[in-house]
């Protein structure tokens, strides 16, 4: 087998084909068991249909055997997704639109004959702000006698999280990652608060699901009870009871930041004013300044809250994720970005103190997420004192992650005598070692000082680095 | 006859499940076009009355 052909890590499972890396372009594999699927799925038009509402991805179909594999029917060369993002990392939002996505194309997909025989939010990407389905392969003939086989998957993948998420108004997808098959339904039966049970879909589908489940019958495999009619019940009662979910929690820690730092002066309190314009406008004038000299393609906000830099820099054309501890902020600025229509921002929900590692067979099915994250431009404004002060990790460490991350660096210090640091220094104890030298040390080790600039008289000051 | 590729396990008793679910929710669809229709009827009666001079 060539050297330039390398079997992407995640997809071993179904044996109706693989993607793969070729000489560094990625391709999609369909063997022969697939093929009579495959050629419903293109002649019946489903393909066209659903690429033309832009719920599928597209491709090219390629008659080049690159794999070198017997099993070869056909090679597609699919539309690429810059950045693959997993349902740990979204925002309940994004987690709902994916499984209303999933419930949608499989509707869609009975009406030309065909049907999904898998639901897991891994067939889901985000492009321009909007879930769109990426496995071709999940397509098959639909057999009218046979009940819905995705039909546990869909529940534990989607509904089972977005369900506790929803009662609790707290992020239960977060444990996805720890559960990659989903969370069981008989645990999610017994998680859930009994006033579930008064909601008639999550009895049916999470409880009475949750406690036959656990008695462990048989699969019946020639049942000939079932119809399409009681199958597009199922369905529609799945999408009626996930569009019923609401994540409203008033408000995350952070959700007055911005508001409080517009109406911080540029000034720190001991200095007389000499400088007119907010704190937040002249940290976007330099950040303006300096990136207009760039072309960055590409760029990730680290502790972005309601992304007032990251919709800054989408503006200017650069693809942006925008990722935060706090779910609140992260959903808010998902809901804001399908109203404003800024399609190049993916809000993601991420603790860069502990970013989503390898999990799955040999931790590589699913990468960590410092693999996948290769920007062109990172920007960290006003987060590493947290970092540093709340978690006691060191500036090294954090120089270490940002290097991970992206070429270029726009970094925000913020001295110890800072009004806000004070105030988390009144919680601890032990002042972790922090100082303007220990930060210029430290990324000296991974970066190169392009320029760094103060924010008016606050005190804090901007560094453009650039990785060595 | 159709070749499935099932690859996933559809988990224990998930047909048995489906079957009792899709049951279930015919009832309540059955009921839930009754309250709908009832509702259209009293809709339209009292259209009409408020169209009346």
């Amino acid at each position: 087998m060539s050297s330039d052909f390398k079997k992407h890590k995640s997809s071993f499972r179904d044996p109706s084909g693989f993607v793969f890396i070729y000489q560094n372009v990625l391709y999609r594999q369909i063997n022969q068991s697939y093929k009579d699927h495959y050629s419903h799925f293109i002649s019946s038009g489903l393909y066209d249909k659903l690429v033309a509402d832009n719920r599928l991805i597209g491709h090219e179909e390629l008659q080049q055997n690159l794999s070198g594999d017997q099993a070869w029917s056909l090679t597609l060369k699919p539309e690429f997704i810059p950045f693959i993002s997993y349902p740990y990392e979204w925002c309940f939002d994004m987690l709902k639109d994916a499984a209303l996505t999933t419930l949608e194309v499989c509707l869609e997909a009975l009406s030309y004959g065909m049907i999904l025989k898998d639901a897991t939010p891994y067939n889901i990407q985000f492009r321009k702000g909007k879930p769109v389905f990426i496995d071709t392969l999940s397509f098959e003939k639909y057999n009218p006698d046979m009940p819905w086989i995705a039909y546990r998957q869909f529940s534990e993948q989607f509904l089972a999280p977005l369900a506790l998420s929803h009662y609790f108004k707290e992020p239960f997808q977060k444990i996805l990652s720890n559960y990659l098959e989903g969370i069981p339904v008989s645990m999610a039966s017994k998680l859930l608060p009994i006033r579930s049970k008064l909601n008639l879909n999550v009895f049916l589908h999470l409880h009475l699901q949750g406690k036959l489940a656990s008695r462990g019958r048989k699969p019946q495999k020639n049942s000939n009870s079932f119809s399409e009619k009681k199958l597009r019940n199922i369905l529609i009662s799945l999408k009626d009871v996930i569009t019923a979910f609401q994540f409203d929690s008033p408000s995350g820690i952070w959700s007055n930041y911005y508001k409080e730092a517009n109406e911080r002066s540029a000034t720190s309190n001991d200095i007389q004013p000499t400088s007119t314009g907010s704190y937040i406008q002249i940290k976007k004038e330099i950040i303006e300044k300096w990136i207009d000299g760039h072309s960055f393609q590409s760029g990730i906000d680290i502790g972005a809250n309601e992304g007032v830099f990251t919709k800054l820099l989408a503006d200017k054309g650069i693809n942006m994720i925008a990722a935060d501890s706090d779910h609140y902020s992260v959903n808010k600025l998902y809901a804001d970005s399908k109203i404003t229509g800024l399609f190049n921002i993916l809000p993601l929900f991420i603790d860069f103190t502990n970013p989503s590692p390898g999990i799955g067979v040999n931790n590589t099915e699913r990468e960590p997420f410092t693999e996948r994250m290769k920007a062109d431009l990172v920007v960290a404004l006003a987060v590493i004192h947290h970092f540093i002060i709340e978690k006691n990790i060191s500036f090294q460490q954090v120089f270490a992650l940002l290097k991970a991350l992206g070429q270029f660096v726009i970094v925000e210090y913020i001295p110890l005598e800072d009004e806000k640091i004070r105030l988390m220094l009144k919680r601890k104890a032990v002042i972790p070692p922090y100082s303007e030298e220990i930060f210029v040390d430290a990324y000296e080790e991974h970066f190169v000082l392009l320029e760094k600039l103060p924010i008016g008289l606050s005190g804090r000051i901007l560094y453009f680095l650039k990785k060595r | 006859m159709l070749y499935h590729l099932l690859y996933i396990d559809p988990g224990s008793g998930s047909y048995f499940i489906q079957a009792i679910v899709a049951a279930a929710l015919g009832i309540a669809f059955f009921f839930k076009n009754i309250v709908l229709y009832i509702k259209h009827l009293f809709y339209r009666i009292f259209k009409k009355k408020s169209k009346m001079p």
